[in-house]
């Protein structure tokens, strides 16, 4: 197989032959009757018009099959897969149609994808109107992703009922992919932060950057490597002597999230009604939207997941961060073992801990001054004009 | 989408195909009318953003009307063929309703559906060529639609799931490649012309096990001709100007001739009356039928058992058939020989002399056939053709009706005033002054009927009294009807007085075209007459029908399509020839056609289409000439349709390689006209192995050609200006900058000529 990268996406072309397959539709069953009607009909009565009637509908028929049949025979597609997705938004899967005939344009194609349907919803298949003969054409199909974590992508297929709507061909393409789905952000209410990192845990750092852009900071000898901007011209004009001007500038608020899976599932404190899992996918939902939250507000962030060994994450800011912090959420397996640890390492950063609990708090986990949230509390901390949508929304359903 | 958009237009005019067809099967003008007018009025009201549609409640009550009315017809009307006519109506009306309901794709297949059932019915109802071909074009254009349904259908599914999740899904964008709508066209044709080899192979193949009589399949709408008369009917005939076949009387030194007597072709002897049913049948012909079998060179047969030429050189009548394709073989009274244009097996009824093909084979039924006949038939001759066998005396006379008897006696005394002869033979008669004394009592009896009474063709306004046999009605109270009274009442007459005659069915020919020579007979030219026994073999017809009313009806109805008819009328004769009666015999010869080899079958056909050259040739007077004129048209033809296709690759493949198929026409033909040079150019450097990439402009492909070769981006740069000029500055050249392009052009292949090395751009 296959595989190479395309910006945010994977493209993987599989080398094995479609499987191919006919299967007759509720149209061409009763297109069948009615042939068998016309063909008695036409054998009951010296009516030649009726009996040519009979031979349109029958070679109809045939010809139905004979189409199609050429026309699929050139056709090869190619799923161009998407990396990630995240639950609640629309997922686009990316097919690359081929009509490889030199003559025969295929007409009416639709792709179907085989998937988990509790993972992916389909909201609108990919309907290929035409592909010309030696054209290649790109169509995409839209999920409704269900769930977080990764979700394989088996085989798809690509079907046509042209000519008539009679006979359903397929072409079947194994060509296995996976997504992975992020956990679903909700809109915090953007003061939440505000308030949990009031208090100065930003400052002030050492700027790297070299120019006048920053606060004076002071001076220091040449190192070498310095940069020849940061040269402190002046006074090497009446010393002599090489010195650096060190500058340095704010720095935003800095959150660290602490996912807290350290109990199992089975052993979570739930009250009557509530599903131990649903809390710990709460938890997660909550730690990606402080996180989504953190990134839109400018701030520095981390994540830690206490339970699971994780690799360690530092402090940053940025969309790349913010998808890798989300892949780490969305890869967490609820089902495996979970550890002790609370995955703040030891580390002597200067950050804000939030900390997201499934069921209930416990202070231990985290250092006094932390922050801690609750899986329940996620629908009070949804900004108010979002929740009461949802809540119309809902009302409506 | 322009391919979409046609979807809508061709359902439209595939329901109006379906309309039309089944008011042509039901010869029903009125339906015909009002079916197109609403069905093109729903497109004015339902089609377009502002269209409207009848509430669903409003469509169910008219259904439900429909349904009604159609189940009073079935009630009021009874019977299997009737159900069908009212299924029909009710389908049609249904169509109509749905025409002005709301248009979704339900709606949409359910029209289709209804549309189909439509022509179907149809199907079981008429066989004529108008329907025949509607149900070719019903077919094509249904295929066609079917493949637009997919697409749109499509295309809508794919929006509908798209709009289910509204705000979540981006819309849909419809993904096709370049030149959908032509490729469209190309494969639906393709389609099409496999269906239809397909069904044309299905109708060959199809298994047959009866034989096809075309008059009692297709009835009265072929031929006026019909083999009974039916008394009871008593409403309007129709003069139709349908032409059936045409009938040259050529006299024995080979000219055609006017015959001084209109010429009267016989079809069927009707000699049994049946009072009960009020109808004139043919009475069961016995054993004795002798065959013929005619040349395959084209030659006559004699009919005549003895060897030896007839008495005196026989007058020949030509038949050419125009439209219909019978088993009859319509002929004068004794033909002593016959010719067809293809061998046929032809049976003669020693006791009627009627003609009849008795081929096993129905392909090619006689497309033109010659009699020859004997004016005066002299007793030896008719005694050959009758095979000796002498109709028993008395078993054509007497009528069943006895209140005739007393209304011929009247007749007799009123007519034999005028008579030569008297009334009553003398008792010794000999059987032969009998015959002759009824030969002229009929002639008196005719006479005096064509004074007194009238013809009309419209027998509506005449009551019918009950318990009154139609012909004392038609004798004694109305003394009014057509030809079928006027014989009828001739004969009932004769017959009372125990003078043996029948009544002969047929179509008298008195159309004489002065300028081909022959007599058109047409479908209003179907006569009766009767048949007075004048000898032990010998009949003589006798007329009582006004030919004056049959002339004046002749003249009233003429119109100029006359003169055009005859080309739709070869056609049906085509169709009911090689469609409609194709039946297992057809299939057997057809059968055999493939085994005897295709070159016999190709030395056949191309003998046929020279005799219809011929034919032709005589039909316009080309005479000698016809051939050259023939070969000269074909020539011409074939080279302007040479022409026009290369006009129409190479425009296809200029507006390709300009990639102007979606500009406007008009600048489409600019283009072509005047940016061909370049695509010249082009080609001519594809030819010498450098390929223009598709992803280079003409300047940046000039600049590539110009680093490895100066020569040939030399001479390649002027043209790429030049086509800048004409393709994006609207430059229209004259003349001499055309010629310059060529010059430019013929530059190229030179600096192409002195440079061997490929070329492949980036």
């Amino acid at each position: 197989m296959h595989r190479a990268r395309c910006n945010n996406a994977v493209v993987s072309a599989s080398s094995s032959r479609p499987k191919r397959s006919t299967r007759l539709l509720k149209a061409g069953v009763v297109y069948i009757v009615a042939i068998l009607a016309v063909g008695l009909a036409a054998g009951g009565r010296p009516n030649n018009l009726l009996v040519w009637t009979f031979g349109f509908l029958l070679a109809g028929l045939l010809v139905s099959g004979i189409v199609s049949g050429f026309m699929m025979m050139a056709v090869h597609a190619v799923r161009v897969e998407p990396r990630r997705g995240q639950v609640g938004q629309p997922l686009l899967i990316r097919y690359e149609i081929a009509n490889r005939s030199h003559w025969i344009p295929a007409y009416d194609l639709r792709t179907d994808e085989r998937v988990d349907a509790a993972a992916l919803a389909v909201a609108g298949p990919a309907w290929i109107m035409h592909v010309g003969p030696r054209e290649r054409l790109h169509a995409e199909a839209v999920y409704r992703p269900l769930r977080r974590g990764p979700v394989r992508l088996g085989a798809f297929e690509v079907t046509t009922a042209f000519p008539f709507g009679l006979m359903r061909k397929s072409l079947r393409f194994a060509q296995q992919g996976e997504v992975l789905i992020h956990p679903e952000i909700r809109p915090l209410r953007a003061d939440i932060l505000a308030r949990v990192t009031s208090g100065g845990v930003g400052g002030q750092r050492l700027s790297s950057r070299p120019g006048g852009f920053d606060d004076f900071f002071g001076v220091r000898e040449y190192r070498p490597g310095d940069s020849v901007r940061s040269i402190a011209w002046k006074r090497l004009a009446g010393t002599g002597q090489l010195a650096t001007i060190e500058r340095s500038r704010s720095v935003p608020p800095r959150v660290r999230v602490l996912v807290d899976l350290r109990t199992p599932t089975a052993s979570l404190r739930v009250t009557d009604g509530e599903d131990g899992r649903a809390l710990e996918e709460q938890a997660i939902v909550l730690a990606a939207s402080f996180l989504a939250l953190a990134d839109r507000l400018g701030y520095e962030y981390a994540l830690s997941v206490a339970g699971f060994e994780l690799p360690p994450v530092s402090l940053r800011k940025g969309h790349f961060h913010r998808e890798k912090l989300l892949s780490l959420l969305a890869a967490i397996d609820l089902d495996a073992p979970r550890g002790r640890g609370n995955g703040l390492g030891a580390s002597e950063e200067r950050a804000t801990v939030v900390v997201v609990h499934p069921d209930r708090t416990d202070l231990d986990i985290a250092p006094p001054d932390a922050w801690h949230f609750r899986a329940r509390e996620l629908q009070s901390l949804v900004e108010i004009a979002v929740a009461a949508a949802a809540a119309g929304a809902e009302a409506r359903t | 989408m322009r391919l979409l958009r046609q979807y809508r237009f061709m359902s439209f005019v595939l329901v109006l195909l379906a309309i039309v067809a089944f008011a042509i099967a039901e010869l029903d003008f009125t339906m015909l009318f009002t079916g197109v007018v609403l069905a093109v009025l729903s497109w004015y009201v339902t089609e377009g953003p502002r269209g409207r549609t009848l509430p669903p409640w409003a469509t169910n009550i008219l259904t439900l009307g429909a349904l009604g009315l159609a189940a009073l017809d079935f009630l009021a009307s009874g019977g299997l063929a009737d159900a069908m006519e009212s299924l029909g109506r009710f389908l049609l009306w249904l169509l109509l309703i749905k025409l002005f309901s709301r248009r979704g794709e339900r709606d949409d297949r359910q029209r289709l559906s209804i549309a189909t059932m439509l022509v179907l019915v149809g199907c079981l109802e008429s066989v004529t060529l108008a329907f025949g071909l509607l149900v070719f074009a019903y077919g094509g254009v249904a295929a066609w639609t079917a493949m637009l349904y997919r697409l749109s259908h499509g295309a809508e599914t794919a929006r509908a799931s798209r709009t289910a999740a509204p705000g979540f899904a981006p819309p849909l964008e419809l993904a096709y490649g370049r030149r959908a709508a032509p490729q469209f066209r190309g494969l639906a044709s393709v389609a099409l012309l496999l269906i239809f080899a397909g069904s044309a192979l299905c109708f060959f193949l199809f298994p047959r096990f009866g034989k096809v009589r075309l008059n009692q399949l297709v009835g009265e709408s072929v031929t006026g001709f019909n083999d009974e008369i039916d008394l009871r009917r008593g409403d309007r005939i129709s003069e139709s100007r349908r032409e059936i076949f045409t009938v040259q009387w050529i006299d024995p030194a080979g000219e055609p001739v006017k015959s001084a007597r209109p010429l009267l072709l016989r079809g069927a002897v009707l000699d049994r009356y049946d009072a009960a049913q009020e109808r004139w049948m043919a009475r069961r012909s016995g054993a004795g039928t002798s065959t013929f079998r005619t040349p395959v060179d084209g030659g006559a047969v004699s009919l005549l058992r003895t060897a030896g030429e007839p008495p005196r050189p026989p007058f020949r009548a030509r038949f050419e058939m125009r439209s219909v394709a019978s088993e009859e073989l319509f002929s004068i009274y004794a033909p002593v020989g016959i010719s067809t244009s293809v061998p046929r097996t032809i049976s003669v009824d020693p006791r009627t002399l009627l003609l009849r093909d008795a081929s096993l084979d129905r392909l090619g039924r006689p497309w033109s056939y010659e009699l020859l006949v004997q004016t005066v038939p002299d007793a030896a001759t008719l005694e050959d053709l009758s095979l000796g066998r002498r109709e028993r005396e008395g078993r054509n006379s007497g009528f069943p009706v006895p209140e005739v008897a007393g209304i011929a006696r009247e007749i007799l005394a009123d007519a034999s005033r005028s008579m030569n002869v008297p009334p009553e033979p003398g008792p010794d008669a000999t059987p032969a002054e009998r015959w002759t004394h009824g030969r002229e009592v009929a002639r008196a009896i005719a006479s005096w009927m064509r004074s007194r009474f009238s013809y009309t063709t419209d027998l509506s306004m005449f009551a019918r009294v009950p318990d009154e046999d139609p012909i004392v009605s038609f004798l004694t109270r109305y003394r009014a009807g057509h030809c079928e009274y006027f014989a009828s009442g001739l004969c009932a007459v004769l017959r009372s007085l125990g003078i043996e005659s029948r009544i002969v069915t047929g179509f008298i020919a008195m159309e004489y075209d002065e300028s081909g020579r022959y007599y058109v007979v047409r479908e209003s030219n179907a006569h009766a007459w009767v048949e007075v026994r004048t000898g032990e073999h010998a009949w003589t017809a006798v007329d009582a029908t006004p030919e004056d009313s049959l002339l004046e009806i002749q003249d009233r109805n003429r119109s100029v399509a006359d003169r055009f008819r005859w080309i739709y009328s070869r056609l049906e004769f085509l169709w009911n020839s090689n469609v409609v009666a194709y039946d297992s015999g057809s299939q057997q010869e057809f059968a055999s056609r493939m085994r005897s080899g295709w070159r016999d079958a190709i030395t056949e056909r191309l003998e046929s289409v020279t005799r219809r050259m011929q034919d032709v040739a005589a039909e316009l007077s080309l005479g000698q000439a016809g051939g050259f004129w023939f070969t000269t048209v074909g020539v011409c033809l074939g080279a302007a349709g040479l022409a026009a296709l290369i006009v129409v690759v190479r425009r296809r493949r200029l507006r390709t390689a300009l990639h102007v198929e979606r500009l406007a026409p008009r600048e489409r033909r600019r283009l072509e006209r005047h940016a061909a040079f370049y695509v010249e150019a082009v080609r001519t450097l594809s030819r010498a192995g450098f390929e223009k990439p598709e992803h280079l402009s003409p300047r940046a492909y000039a600049e590539s050609l110009a680093k490895e070769h100066p020569a040939v981006g030399g001479a390649f740069h002027p043209i790429a200006e030049a086509f800048y000029r004409v393709r994006y500055g609207g430059h229209a050249p004259d003349a001499g900058e055309a010629n310059t392009h060529l010059s430019l052009v013929l530059a190229l292949r030179d600096a192409l000529a002195h440079n061997s090395r490929p070329f492949r751009a980036d």
